[in-house]
């Protein structure tokens, strides 16, 4: 979807907190809302893309404003919600007026060790042929689409070489949406010269990891 | 089977803004409340993960991959090929590791202009101004103007190669070796690597030689 979220070469955000101090979380309820995560039960229509796209579309004042731990809360909420696991009225009261049946007892915290070096993979070996190699010259396709999708729009109709391939990997823009299919996954590189009109003179280049939907050939 | 339809969630979103409590910490512990009255959180468990994150996953892990990287030159080279392969004896679990080389031609840079992916098994939980609106949006059109901000400036001779994280792979650039630290241990190593050196928002760590000897 063209959202707020989508910031690449965005203009006028100002500058990067370089004085930020290094620790993991700068306030209590941030480390809260990350213990939270970790430890909540998945529902049976949950995943990583749909959590994303659940992000996305936050309200964009609320996105552009509101602290990133705070966007989670805003994002899990809406998910409980929509998967009927909870109402408005129960998320902001903080009281349950019922339960979710067929739940498993959450996470234990002697869990946490193991489950803290789990390998999650998103390729799926042998799905999908990749009908482009390293060295071709691509162009990103030059609209998006309206649900969720990987494909920034700074990319949109730019040429671009492959740079990789890395099999078949889950499609973001169907997963999001209850669909579980792979595609082969590249890695493009861009110059910068192609994207951006103030990056004349400039031997840089802008890498991106992108489906085979996306691209066609240039 | 509940629907994943994005025009309902838009309505959702709506309605708990206008609805949950103001703070953010009020809302969290809403939120904590519910999910512990509804049995899908032991706040015990979320207290464990907490901990996890701030005293045992953080940046002295890819710092420790960064200093093997320096020492051990076959290491590095499966590193290079394989972040995931070669990884797996440190038991970080890490499904799709890509490390970055820079050199004295090339620059790496690592961003996610989407939303907010970094490489959490091996650095932790990302600074906030990497998932800020300024960041994102100015690293891939701008990084000698972000860079600069970090006191980092390349010659237009130097290549950036800015890393977009669109996808699963999760990036991590190998700094430079600082000269001056030949025989040194892989301890001794480790301690020169910074989480921005792995992000790419740092570049030359000759200036910590001196600390760390």
């Amino acid at each position: 979807m063209d959202g707020i979220h989508d910031l690449g070469g965005r203009q006028g955000f100002g500058l990067v907190d370089v004085n930020e101090p290094e620790e993991a979380f700068h306030e209590v309820w941030e480390g809260r809302v990350w213990g939270i995560a970790r430890a909540m039960t998945r529902l049976p229509d949950w995943n990583l893309d749909w959590f994303r796209h659940c992000r996305e579309l936050i309200d964009p004042v609320d996105y552009l404003t509101r602290p990133y731990f705070d966007q989670w809360v805003q994002t899990y909420a809406a998910m409980l919600v929509n998967s009927g696991a909870a109402t408005v009225e129960e998320v902001a009261s903080g009281r349950s007026q019922s339960i979710v049946p067929g739940l498993k007892p959450p996470m234990p915290s002697e869990a946490v060790q193991q489950a803290k070096s789990m390998l999650v993979r998103f390729d799926r070996e042998g799905t999908a042929e990749p009908a482009l190699a390293v060295g071709d010259v691509i162009r990103a396709k030059a609209h998006g689409v309206t649900g969720h999708t990987r494909l920034p729009a700074y990319v949109r109709g730019r040429r671009g070489v492959i740079e990789a391939c890395h099999g078949a990997h889950v499609l973001p823009d169907a997963k999001a949406h209850g669909d579980d299919r792979a595609e082969p996954l590249y890695t493009v590189a861009f110059d910068a010269t192609e994207l951006w009109p103030d990056a004349a003179g400039r031997r840089d280049r802008v890498f991106l990891d992108l489906w085979e939907s996306y691209l066609e050939r240039a | 089977m509940t629907e994943h339809n994005s025009d309902k969630v838009q309505h959702i979103h709506r309605e708990l803004h206008s609805h949950l409590p103001p703070e953010p910490a009020l809302r969290v512990r809403a939120l904590e409340s519910l999910l512990v009255e509804k049995g899908m959180v032991d706040p015990r468990t979320v207290d464990a993960w907490i901990e996890v994150y701030t005293e045992d996953i953080g940046p002295k892990r890819g710092a420790q991959i960064v200093a093997r990287a320096w020492a051990d030159p076959e290491f590095k080279q499966s590193l290079l090929a394989s972040g995931t392969e070669a990884i797996t004896e440190f038991g970080l679990g890490y499904a799709h590791l890509k490390v970055v080389e820079n050199t004295a031609e090339v620059h790496n840079l690592v961003v996610c202009t989407l939303c907010s992916c970094y490489p959490l098994s091996v650095l932790g939980i990302a600074p906030a101004w990497y998932k800020m609106a300024s960041y994102r949006a100015r690293a891939v059109r701008d990084p000698r103007g972000v860079l600069d901000e970090f006191g980092v400036r390349l010659p237009e001779s130097v290549e950036i190669r800015v890393r977009d994280s669109t996808a699963e792979l999760r990036y991590m650039v190998l700094p430079q070796r600082p000269p001056g630290t030949e025989g040194w241990s892989e301890e001794q190593l480790a301690r020169l690597v910074t989480r921005n050196s792995m992000i790419g928002t740092e570049r030359d760590l000759s200036h910590r030689v001196g600390e760390v000897r």
